[in-house]
């Protein structure tokens, strides 16, 4: 089975680099564009783990994650939070909430996941054979 | 609250910053060209993104030429050049690495006590355009060089 992964940004720039560097590994990635969305998508999908940004438009990372720790259905999945801020306050008030990790854009690819498989079991996929 | 922060210290900020954030997200290592005439007019992209609090407004715009945005983006998706072909997935990467600066620079003045938010980001597009500071905003120009491509970060900052 593969790993769930949900994206939650309203950059599609950052969605692709996030399935760019997922793309080796198995795994289901699947894509919301706002705090709304990824709830729904984060209640539908259980995903094992959610990437999630923080200045978004209709709903905020930190609105989406304080949510989704007050529903019972949702609120053991993990939350790595991705900001372009970080600032002091920002960092206490989404780590105060229960976020498992941030990752401070700018970021590399391998800092995504080496954050991500601490908390999910990543798996390379199997090379294609012809 | 009385200003803490000055436009000089604000320029150094986004030198070391923007230094960061092309060199983890575009793998380009930009040189600062002090005092450098602003490049001629020509086919730009600009990022921009707004920032303010109580005590500062302003904004950050980056002016790329489009050869550069064109590449910065093949790089940051992991494309060839060929692959970059509409202006959508140009303006997403653009408008992401202002937003990346301007979310730098929102950090730095919150701990230096300085509260703020910061917009979305906006694209500009054209060959001939100058953005006009409003009265009392502070302006300040980096000029860049990077390979056969130069860029220019405009900063405008008012403290209240």
């Amino acid at each position: 089975m593969p790993i769930k992964i949900l994206s939650v940004d309203d950059s599609r720039t950052i969605r692709m680099i996030v399935g760019k560097a997922f793309r080796p590994y198995e795994v289901q990635l699947f894509e919301a564009t706002n705090g709304e969305e990824g709830l729904a998508a984060a209640q539908r999908e259980a995903p094992d783990l959610v990437i999630l940004d923080v200045t978004m438009p209709v709903m905020d990372g930190v609105t989406m994650l304080t949510k989704l720790k007050e529903n019972a259905a949702t609120k053991a999945i993990p939350v790595i939070m991705l900001t372009a801020e970080s600032g002091r306050d920002n960092v206490l008030q989404i780590a105060k909430i229960g976020v498992r990790d941030y990752l401070v854009k700018p970021f590399k690819e391998e800092q995504l996941i080496e954050k991500a498989g601490r908390i999910v079991a990543l798996q390379k996929k199997a090379p294609v054979t012809a | 609250m009385s200003q803490t922060v000055q436009i000089t210290e604000v320029s150094e900020f986004m030198k070391r910053h923007l230094a960061d954030v092309f060199d983890t997200m575009l793998s380009l290592h930009p040189v600062l060209l002090p005092g450098a005439e602003l490049p001629p007019p020509g086919g730009r992209v600009t990022g921009a993104v707004g920032f303010g609090g109580e005590t500062v407004t302003g904004a950050v715009y980056l002016h790329l030429t489009d050869p550069l945005a064109r590449q910065a983006t093949a790089t940051m998706l992991g494309l060839t050049l060929a692959e970059v072909t509409g202006e959508g997935e140009v303006n997403d990467v653009v408008g992401e690495v202002t937003n990346m600066l301007t979310g730098g620079l929102k950090s730095w003045l919150c701990d230096a006590g300085v509260e703020c938010a910061v917009s979305t980001p906006a694209i500009i597009r054209g060959t001939a355009y100058d953005i006009e500071p409003m009265p009392d905003v502070k302006r300040e120009w980096l000029v860049f060089d990077c390979g056969q491509e130069r860029f220019m970060v405009e900063i405008h900052v008012k403290f209240n």
